[in-house]
């Protein structure tokens, strides 16, 4: 079979093109360490989130060094805890769920945007750099207050962190 | 365009060969849809995705 010159080029062209696509992807995985919303959480129960020892008081834990666990409530309309502290250049885990109906959590301008479903944990795990103040919301449709519905999400330093948990816990 | 430039039409290709058909003009503007392309996913993942803050590892 004939194949024209530039025929070949172009096609030569289009699998370097898939190779750039998959090679970028499998190195976000590998580098950076990109990982998908983790759908491993058991499912619980909407209604009783009064009864669980994770979203009865929705909080911010330490959980090992630098390490965090942030228990988080959406609800027609808002997040709770509002808003979420959380200490600079740390892992934290947001376990999220809703007790109503679905909402999104999205921390405006990043990349930490899950789905929130009743019934169901989403779980993210991100890392924190500088104290900064973000801005979150709720990405999907969830009833007539839902262009209401935001929380904040502040990255504060580890004293202020310690300060705030002591202060708040009582602890 | 170069290649075919100097070529004489050979016995074979009277038939109506392609040889001598030679698009560069479909050629230039496929290397820049490619050049857009590449640099707009280049872009797009590792500045825009990547650089953005709170990564999702976990």
């Amino acid at each position: 079979m004939h194949i024209h010159a530039y025929e070949k080029l172009w096609l030569a062209a289009s699998i370097l093109l898939i190779l750039l696509l998959i090679g970028s992807v499998t190195y976000g995985a590998v580098g950076p360490g990109i990982a998908m919303v983790s759908d491993t959480e058991p499912a619980i129960d909407a209604g009783g989130l009064d009864e669980d020892e994770r979203f009865s008081e929705p909080r911010v834990e330490q959980v090992g060094e630098n390490e965090y666990e942030a228990y988080v409530v959406a609800y027609q309309f808002g997040f709770e805890p509002n808003p979420i502290v959380v200490p600079e250049n740390s892992r934290v885990t947001f376990y999220v769920t809703s007790r109503d109906v679905i909402h999104g959590f999205e921390v405006a301008g990043t990349n930490a945007n899950t789905m929130v479903v009743p019934g169901e944990v989403s779980e993210i795990t991100v890392e924190t750099d500088e104290p900064q103040e973000y801005g979150l919301l709720c990405n999907e449709y969830c009833g007539a207050g839902h262009h209401v519905m935001e929380g904040k999400v502040h990255v504060v330093s580890q004293a202020e962190f310690e300060e705030q948990q002591s202060g708040g816990d009582g602890e | 365009m170069g290649q075919n430039e100097t070529a004489h039409p050979s016995a074979d290709e009277v038939g109506g060969g392609d040889e001598e058909f030679d698009p560069i003009g479909t050629l230039t503007l496929i290397g820049i849809y490619f050049a857009i392309l590449v640099l707009s996913w280049l872009f797009i993942y590792y500045i825009e995705f990547l650089g953005r803050d709170l990564v999702v590892v976990g």
